[in-house]
């Protein structure tokens, strides 16, 4: 358990995440793993790729099982849960996907309208009212009846999000919600999740590699790497952790306990110059 | 949804393998078919999508293999002089055999590969796991109304397909080589058996090879690894093991119906 979870109080957070322990095609992913999300926040969750980010958000979303360890979301241990109790806790989960996952046979106002139809027995005017708040909330309203097609990269990930939070979820997860975007759109990315966060309260867990970007809004930061949280803390002070973990993710360094190369074979023997160097 | 293709070491543990996933797959089909009843408008979607735009492929093809059947049998009856059975061939020929599985055949080259396309896509764009995040089972919401669509078009694709293959028949037999028109249809109304031929001949049949080809193309969509090549892959599969399922189980049903 890390310090900073056993000082928070337990009803302060919302995701709990203790001893979890997954193994993927005989690589470990996440080995006794425990983090906190605190409730009303913006957690970033950082690392080196292939660290497991996306993995761990599946985990909180129940997508896909640990081999051990638990995973309280307001208590309820998500691995333990049944398919229904598993939906109807998604109901109240908001999940920004990385290439948005917005369905392509719908325009724009369909995708955001998709869950209010399949969860309610709302009249269509008040289902137009609220799919027509959440695309003006993210600047988007007169996008309406465009297909997914027509949107760029940055107008997509702004209907996913208009999506993700038509039901006014207390959890939003974004899986690198600012990766391919331009400064533009980034900053526009940045703004909603902020405003989301101040005016309704919501909890986001964010996962990204973009330091610059998550210090602007996140108030937590944990950095994952080697299946464990290695460094935690607010943004500005785990930047300016003496750690070679920190120092090397945050610096940009080519070398340090992150290898550059994927475990391999002897490179000499492999070019075949194992006997030439007996 | 992270269904994957079950992984063998060789082509026969792969195929085993395939089959049973596949068995499994129809379970989990089955037991959502009354959570994807709330999903009906979807399935008459889809039954517009794999029954009402195949119809085109399915009328030209009927039209034009009655007509070169009667074309057929009319040059090898006339040596015996029995020019006369040709059209009660003819429908035979189509009620009890290619009725039925021609209509799979190309039932399974039609929707079958576009149904297993689109599901990969879906796959690939995280389109299913953005429904399982909503909330919505992809199970009941994109499975099951193709599997269901396909049950239903597939039996009245086949009545079409058989209507235009008995008209080609007419067409050339009666129009074109002369044969007489009273001869042609009462000869076929009194041995064409109702049970035997059309009920068992082609819908049941057709109703067999409707279920086997949505399931195969509905399990290789949504279990095709989610790149350009393994939706390549998987469409390619769902023509190939739709066809041999398709004559297979033509000749199992045929051995327990005749």
């Amino acid at each position: 358990m890390t310090d900073s979870a056993r000082a928070t109080p337990a009803d302060s957070i919302l995701v709990r995440v203790r001893g979890l322990t997954t193994v993927l095609g005989g690589k470990t992913i996440f080995d006794q793993l425990a983090l906190d999300i605190p409730r009303g926040r913006i957690t970033a969750i950082m690392g080196p790729s292939g660290t497991g980010k996306t993995t761990l958000l599946k985990h909180i979303t129940g997508q896909m099982r640990p081999d051990a360890g638990e995973i309280l979301v307001n208590g309820q241990n998500v691995p333990d849960m049944s398919r229904e109790a598993l939906y109807k806790m998604r109901e109240g989960i908001g999940y920004l996907f990385q290439n948005s996952a917005l369905l392509t046979d719908f325009d724009v106002f369909e995708n955001v309208a998709f869950p209010l139809r399949q969860h309610t027995a709302l009249p269509e005017v008040l289902i137009r009212s609220l799919v027509l708040m959440k695309l003006q909330a993210v600047g988007l309203r007169g996008a309406a009846r465009l297909m997914p097609h027509e949107l760029s990269g940055g107008m997509a990930r702004r209907v996913a999000l208009a999506r993700a939070i038509v039901f006014d979820p207390q959890l939003i997860l974004y899986d690198e919600p600012f990766v391919g975007l331009d400064p533009v759109a980034l900053n526009q990315v940045l703004k909603l999740i902020r405003t989301l966060n101040q005016t309704l309260g919501i909890t986001s867990v964010l996962v990204a590699h973009e330091l610059a970007a998550v210090q602007q809004i996140a108030e937590h930061v944990f950095l994952i790497a080697n299946g464990k949280v290695v460094a935690q803390g607010d943004p500005k002070s785990i930047a300016a952790d003496g750690s070679p973990w920190t120092r090397q993710f945050f610096g940009g360094e080519a070398d340090g306990p992150v290898p550059f190369q994927y475990p391999a074979g002897d490179y000499a023997s492999e070019l075949g110059f194992a006997g030439a160097a007996k | 949804m992270n269904q994957r293709a079950p992984q063998g070491h060789n082509v026969v543990t792969q195929s085993l393998a395939q089959i049973g996933g596949c068995g499994l797959f129809l379970l989990t089909l089955l037991a959502a078919i009354p959570r994807s009843l709330r999903y009906f408008r979807e399935t008459l979607r889809q039954l517009w999508f794999v029954g009402a735009m195949s119809l085109t492929i399915i009328m030209v093809c009927g039209l034009f293999i009655g007509m070169v059947l009667m074309l057929q049998l009319y040059h090898v009856l006339s040596i015996f002089g029995g020019t006369s059975a040709s059209g009660l061939v003819v429908a035979l020929a189509v009620y009890r055999e290619l009725g039925p599985v021609v209509t799979a055949l190309l039932f399974a080259g039609r929707a079958g590969t576009s149904i297993t396309a689109e599901i990969g896509l879906m796959r690939a764009t995280d389109q299913i796991d953005a429904m399982e995040m909503m909330a919505v089972d992809p199970i009941a919401y994109v499975a099951t109304p193709r599997f269901l669509a396909g049950l239903i078009a597939m039996p009245l694709l086949a009545c079409v397909f058989c209507a235009m293959a008995i008209f080609g028949g007419h067409l050339v037999g009666v129009t074109w080589l002369g044969i007489d028109n009273g001869t042609f249809w009462s000869n076929m109304t009194a041995v064409v058996d109702v049970h035997t031929d059309i009920v068992n001949g082609v819908l049941l049949k057709s109703l067999a090879f409707g279920a086997v080809v949505t399931l195969i193309a509905v399990y290789q969509g949504f279990t095709t690894p989610p790149t350009s090549e393994g939706v390549a892959y998987a469409t390619t599969r769902t023509v190939v093991a739709s066809s041999i399922a398709i004559l297979a189980l033509d000749f199992v049903l045929t051995a327990f119906l005749m």
